[in-house]
């Protein structure tokens, strides 16, 4: 079955109450992260995202997992790949064991097919390289808590010296690409932002943002492993995967942004607000 | 391009229909075999066929030498398996391979004569040991290149006239290149338009698996209980993606990275192929890696790819092939993306062609093009 958009105490009941029903007597959770997610049922193990493809866990792993095991595989989509290595090897374990839990946070990583990586470790892969199609709705025992993500922008005005610094800064950066990453680009136009926002933050609000190169002793970065209840972004994070640990840990979905009128920062803005509405559109997709 | 319908049978039932319009239509039939699963398949269902009509067909294996112990295990079962309806075609005779692991030994012959005690595994009594045609006239695509594995099928094809020779080759569910490539020559088999074979000089080349997908190769075989090669399991195992489950040559060009996982698959066949050929050692330790074999990361002391191209290029050691791959790239475009390719050409040595250069402009200008338009 899969579960999204439980929290820790949520995913805790649920796996003591689905090992009561069903006479479980051990728990393996794959799990993604360096915090292990609470549990109170007694033979549990926790195995680290990176270590489900290791030699000294797979293969012993094959041999311990029986049809009295439970997995909880819980957070575990990171990657849009859905032959990656890591998914294998886990849809492997599912084999072995009709129990299964799938925790994720939110339905998609980018697109409604990522969902389709959750779909296949809960059904044995049985639609492997098929796309979502309503008539598969039944197949499935889903139940979604829905997250509504807001982005809330708060308009930060730049002054005539820094959109110079910033022209001048793009044609320097795209001059110099040489054989790297395009990608680069944004990131580090989006750096001279950074700098115009720094004016507008607040002792008393509590920021998070790609790092904290300005020294601010209210900014988290978007790898910390927890977050206060309410933070504004200073910043985007490129990478969506990031920003959805955000959302996941801070348990946040109406979030104020820093957004100046610089072109960077419109189009980090834009992307993220396409972003939420395609997750509000998996839900629809996946619940109707 | 013909289009694909969904009609009310089963590739099952279709590929059955086929098999018994080939044995109407056709004396001789030859199964082409390799130990992978879509010729175990095929192999099976022409045998079902013959065996109902009490004929006999050929099973065809061209011997690499240089594959799994498990692929040619598995040819042996096929082989045995309905022993009345079966005439052996096992050759184990010389011709050239590529070795895409060194350049120094750009090339193996395969059951080279005078080095038995270095062969994968010895030759079979009962297998063809020498050409069955006229190796004085036997004819050579390109000379520069010798004796070669296609050079083999065609001098062997050549040796029937009027002959159907079944192929496992699949269609569906691969590019849509291979699709038009199988049905853009619809051959007339006796008055009949077939969409799924080629003509072949005075043969026969016939696909009746074109429509299956891999799982349904997979059913069949499930359903059959027909024996596989084992290495699938392993590759499946290991969690290898469906499009890299190979058993085919452990050195050419497309498969060398078989020999990453080759220790733990077979040992021993390991041991034997670094005995064998130069190179594998090397293969086994950086084949999966972006750095070697594949060209995805730029070595450190090249600024482009353009330089460390035409740094391969004027040091290659093959002397007598290098001016294949000067005439080729003088025709492709000169960017980085092409160069990129052009270099995985080199380090392989494919000079056969094979990983096609795609010689089109560089989609990273599109993308930096679009970031600066936006930003």
């Amino acid at each position: 079955m899969i579960r999204l958009g439980f929290t820790e105490s949520e995913k805790d009941s649920e796996i003591t109450r689905y090992c009561k029903e069903n006479q479980i007597r051990k728990v393996f959770i794959l799990s993604h992260g360096t915090s292990q997610l609470p549990c109170s049922f007694a033979g549990h193990e926790h195995i680290e995202y990176s270590q489900v493809i290791q030699y000294k866990y797979y293969y012993r792993l094959l041999q311990e997992i029986d049809d009295s095991s439970l997995i909880v595989v819980n957070e575990c989509l990171r990657t849009q790949n859905r032959n990656d290595l890591t998914y294998n090897c886990i849809r492997n374990y599912l084999n072995q064991t009709r129990h299964r839990i799938v925790f994720q946070y939110l339905p998609i990583i980018d697109t409604l097919d990522d969902f389709m990586i959750l779909f296949d470790l809960d059904t044995r892969s049985r639609w492997k390289r098929d796309k979502w199609r309503e008539s598969m709705r039944g197949e499935i025992d889903i139940v979604s808590k829905r997250i509504d993500v807001r982005l809330d922008r708060i308009y930060v005005e730049t002054d005539n010296q820094t959109r110079v610094a910033y022209q001048r800064e793009k044609k320097r950066i795209i001059s110099g690409i040489g054989l790297r990453d395009p990608h680069t680009i944004p990131r580090n136009l989006h750096l001279i932002s950074g700098k115009a926002k720094l004016r507008v933050v607040e002792s008393s609000r509590q920021y998070v943002g790609r790092n904290n190169r300005f020294k601010i002793p209210s900014m988290h970065t978007f790898k910390d492993d927890s977050f206060p209840d309410i933070c504004t972004i200073f910043e985007y994070c490129h990478n969506f995967i990031s920003f959805e640990d955000f959302l996941a840990k801070s348990g946040q979905s109406n979030i104020p942004v820093l957004v100046t009128d610089l072109k960077v920062d419109e189009w980090y803005h834009e992307r993220y607000v396409a972003l939420s509405k395609r997750i509000r559109d998996a839900y629809t997709a996946i619940h109707g | 391009m013909l289009t694909q319908r969904y009609t009310g049978k089963t590739v099952l039932v279709a590929a059955r229909e086929r098999m018994s319009f080939l044995f109407d239509e056709f004396e001789h039939i030859i199964v082409s075999i390799s130990g992978g699963k879509d010729s175990t398949a095929l192999a099976h269902l022409a045998l079902v066929e013959a065996n109902r009509r009490r004929r006999k067909i050929g099973l065809y294996f061209l011997d690499e030498e240089v594959t799994y112990q498990s692929s040619a295990d598995q040819v042996e079962r096929l082989m045995s398996m309905f022993p009345e309806n079966i005439t052996k075609i096992w050759l184990q005779i010389e011709f050239n391979l590529t070795n895409s692991t060194s350049l120094s030994e750009g090339q193996l012959i395969c059951w080279e004569s005078g080095k038995h005690k270095l062969w994968m595994r010895p030759k079979k009594e009962w297998t063809i040991h020498h050409a069955p045609w006229d190796t004085e006239t036997q004819t050579v695509r390109n000379k520069s290149k010798g004796f070669g594995f296609y050079d083999a099928i065609e001098n062997f094809e050549r040796c029937y006239h009027g002959a159907a020779f079944l192929v496992g080759l699949r269609a569906a569910g691969e590019s849509p290149n291979r699709w038009r490539a199988v049905t853009k020559n619809p051959v007339n088999v006796n008055g009949k338009t077939v969409y799924w074979g080629t003509k072949k000089g005075d043969n026969f080349a016939l696909y009746p698996l074109y429509d299956w997908n891999f799982h349904d190769v997979w059913r069949y075989i499930h359903d059959e209980g027909i024996p596989y090669s084992k290495i699938y399991d392993m590759q499946f195992k290991k969690g290898y993606p469906i499009t890299e489950m190979r058993v085919s040559s452990l050195i050419h060009e497309r498969a060398f990275k078989s020999i990453v996982d080759l220790p733990e698959f077979e040992p021993k066949t390991y041991n034997r192929l670094q005995k064998r050929i130069q190179g594998i050692a090397l293969a086994q330790e950086s084949g999966k890696s972006g750095k070697l074999f594949a060209c995805r990361k730029l070595p450190k002391n090249f600024t482009s790819w353009i330089t460390y191209r035409d740094f391969l290029l004027d040091t290659h050691l093959d002397h007598e092939r290098k001016h294949i791959f000067v005439n080729r790239f003088a025709r492709q475009l000169n960017n980085e993306y092409v160069a990129r390719q052009q270099c995985r050409q080199l380090i392989l040595n494919d000079y056969e062609n094979n990983l096609s250069v795609d010689s089109s402009p560089d989609p990273r200008d599109e993308l930096i093009r679009y970031y600066d338009e936006v930003l």
